[in-house]
């Protein structure tokens, strides 16, 4: 059924994916700007829905201003477009690649039913780029990036991220008063 | 060019994101539940080499800095907001997508979700901006700039300290 077990295990150690990412921020700041993801989820709405009903994507002021020129051709989106190709192929590589459905935490807490898991996956996402274009920015750009720059936003962030997530995480998976 | 550099940078942020775990449920779920720390330390590394790299760089008058806007409470709300997604996914933006290339099911829902979700904020925008947004407007503030400091001199020593910290704080046990 899973074997969430098995890719899960990592194949580099912490420091060397935290000092992967650190070199990745640097070299981006040096060449062009700090590195973020969440922007570009906006800017593949604003795109598509562009294509499709081009006067409803235009009354939106914060789609027209942030796929500006309604193009995906731009630096920042091909820095997003990068990282599922690198990790599929990453994936490959390490023969990690896996379709299990249901993550095994998942599967001990609320059981293998993958309906169950695909919609709370989708409900949880939308919650999660609400929140994230709300904040401006996402893991990358206000953690990694904004605290690197000692930013007073991206600290006030990332503390709010981390006390919901580890409260809402341990109330999901049941570890109140049972140790 | 610029197109090839975005495309190259990224695949190695995915790629690292894959190997180093930081893609996987059961990690960053049992990061959030504390009781695999790896992730942390994982981060607490990302952070460290950037705030010292990039106040290198800084002070070395070539960095692009990109400082995002503090406004509040309006950011307090979103990182609560955020932080719940991201405890029912078990995926942040960035790793969502690294975990769909992997072939996860589960992730791709994210990412749709998470498309819809950007698309309905775009649209509430103007609304949400006069209650939450417009409100406590500070700027792009940071921390050695309020205090009229070199950035330098601040990012080396917390640099540091991260560092410190995410070699210290205990592995805990693995993926199980």
């Amino acid at each position: 059924m899973t074997n969430g077990a098995t890719h899960a295990v990592p194949v580099i150690s912490w420091w060397a994916g935290g000092l992967g990412i650190g070199l990745i921020l640097i070299l981006a700041v040096a060449l062009v700007q700090p590195i973020g993801v969440s922007t570009q989820y906006v800017v593949l709405d604003g795109v598509l829905l562009h294509r499709i009903l081009p006067e409803v994507a235009a009354q939106s002021p914060y789609l027209v201003d942030t796929a500006a020129g309604w193009t995906l051709l731009n630096y920042e989106f091909f820095f997003v477009i990068g990282i599922p190709i690198g990790a599929f192929l990453a994936s490959l590589a390490t023969k990690r690649f896996s379709t299990r459905l249901v993550p095994l935490e998942w599967v001990r807490r609320f059981g293998p039913i993958p309906g169950r898991r695909l919609v709370w996956s989708f409900i949880g996402g939308f919650i999660l780029l609400f929140g994230a274009r709300f904040g401006g920015g996402c893991t990358s750009g206000h953690m990694i990036s904004g605290v690197s720059q000692l930013a007073v936003s991206s600290l006030i962030f990332s503390a709010a991220l981390f006390v919901s997530a580890i409260l809402t995480a341990r109330w999901l998976y049941g570890d109140w008063g049972k140790r | 060019m610029k197109l090839l550099l975005g495309l190259t940078l990224g695949a190695a942020f995915g790629a690292v994101i894959q190997l180093s775990g930081a893609s996987s449920h059961t990690k960053i779920i049992n990061a959030l539940r504390l009781k695999d720390l790896t992730i942390m330390k994982l981060i607490l590394t990302a952070i460290g080499v950037g705030l010292i790299g990039v106040h290198l760089l800084d002070a070395l008058g070539v960095a692009n800095l990109k400082v995002k806007d503090l406004y509040l409470p309006g950011l307090v709300v979103a990182g609560l907001i955020f932080g719940v997604g991201f405890a029912v996914t078990g995926y942040c933006p960035g790793t969502a997508l690294a975990a769909a290339a992997e072939g996860k099911p589960d992730a791709w829902a994210t990412v749709l979700g998470g498309l819809l979700g950007a698309l309905v904020f775009a649209f509430m925008f103007p609304d949400l901006e006069a209650f939450l947004l417009s409100i406590g407007q500070y700027g792009p503030v940071t921390i050695h700039g309020s205090f009229g400091i070199q950035g330098l001199l601040l990012a080396a020593p917390l640099g540091a300290l991260c560092l410190w910290l995410a070699a210290k704080l205990p592995a805990g046990g693995g993926a199980r």
